[in-house]
């Protein structure tokens, strides 16, 4: 499926890109990283207008994640139960909810391009927790947008290397978010001992 | 133990990413039936025209159709295609990675 969208990119250019960041903010998987640094090699060629694909990919995404939000918050309450079922229960959802509410702005900007394979889970949590909308809102336009202005020109900058690029980039990703899954467990791990002794 | 798998998981990631990123600036890019002619010929800074020829096309930089759409409408496997493109990249002084002698150990 990732080929036939690069492919459609190619050749139709903003209308598949817009498409492709709309439903992989849904949470459809969908190379999109790869996608946003092929559309900065494009804009190199100049098949494409810089701002003009910043603008759409981010109206895209933003778009996607709204709909995810949406889910999340007004999906009912089956979606809810099988969500805390999914965490562990209801009293370990009320946790949750609360971390959502604290966290939720860093953890918002951050699943947006930094983290960005845990950003359709935040959209459907951060529903659920019912965070505020407008705060949702904002640090979601933010993040979307250093997101598509930081993939779009590296794909300008590296445009004869976008495949060996998408590779360095989506390693560096994975990287993070196993680091991140470290510290956390590390820290748990760390407060389970030191409870114990 | 899923501690241990992401410990695990940030080396083997952060490994993979720094050679990849040595890589970077070494490596011709492989050719993939997604990409157009212009796409290719801005990866390999070869003129499109070069390419268009060697596929049997009359040269149309504003042709943007991914090789696979070609192959469809030339009735040609879209290997075959690489083929050429490969070739025609080959004979223009570039190393492809599928054309180059394998590396040792």
């Amino acid at each position: 499926m990732g080929e036939q969208i690069l492919a459609l990119l190619s050749q139709y250019g903003s209308p598949v890109l817009f498409a492709a960041v709309l439903v992989a903010s849904v949470g459809v998987p969908l190379p999109i990283t790869l996608l946003l640094v092929v559309t900065g090699s494009l804009v190199s060629q100049g098949a494409m207008r810089f701002w003009a694909v910043v603008v759409l990919a981010v109206a895209g995404s933003v778009i996607g994640d709204q709909i995810g939000y949406a889910i999340g918050r007004w999906g009912g309450a089956k979606l809810v139960t099988r969500f805390s079922a999914f965490l562990g229960g209801p009293a370990r959802l009320d946790q949750v909810e609360a971390k959502a509410r604290h966290y939720g702005a860093p953890g918002v900007f951050f699943s947006r391009w930094l983290v960005s394979p845990l950003g359709p889970w935040v959209n459907l949590a951060t529903g659920i927790a019912g965070y505020s909308w407008l705060h949702f809102l904002v640090w979601d336009v933010l993040g979307e947008s250093l997101d598509a202005f930081i993939f779009v020109a590296l794909g300008r900058t590296f445009s004869d290397r976008v495949l060996e690029l998408d590779a360095v980039t989506g390693n560096v990703t994975w990287t993070l978010v196993a680091l991140l899954v470290t510290v956390l467990l590390g820290w748990k791990l760390f407060s389970y001992v030191r409870k114990k002794s | 133990m899923a501690f241990v798998v992401a410990i695990a998981g940030t080396f083997v990631f952060g490994f993979r990413a720094g050679r990849y990123a040595r890589h970077l600036r070494w490596e011709n890019e492989p050719i993939r039936p997604w990409m157009s002619v212009p796409f290719i010929a801005h990866t390999h800074h070869v003129p499109p025209d070069v390419l268009f020829r060697a596929i049997g096309l009359p040269p149309y930089e504003h042709d943007r159709r991914p090789m696979r759409a070609i192959a469809r409408a030339e009735h040609r496997p879209v290997d075959e295609l690489v083929r050429d493109i490969e070739k025609a990249l080959a004979d223009a002084g570039h190393t492809h990675p599928s054309l180059a002698p394998p590396k040792g150990p």
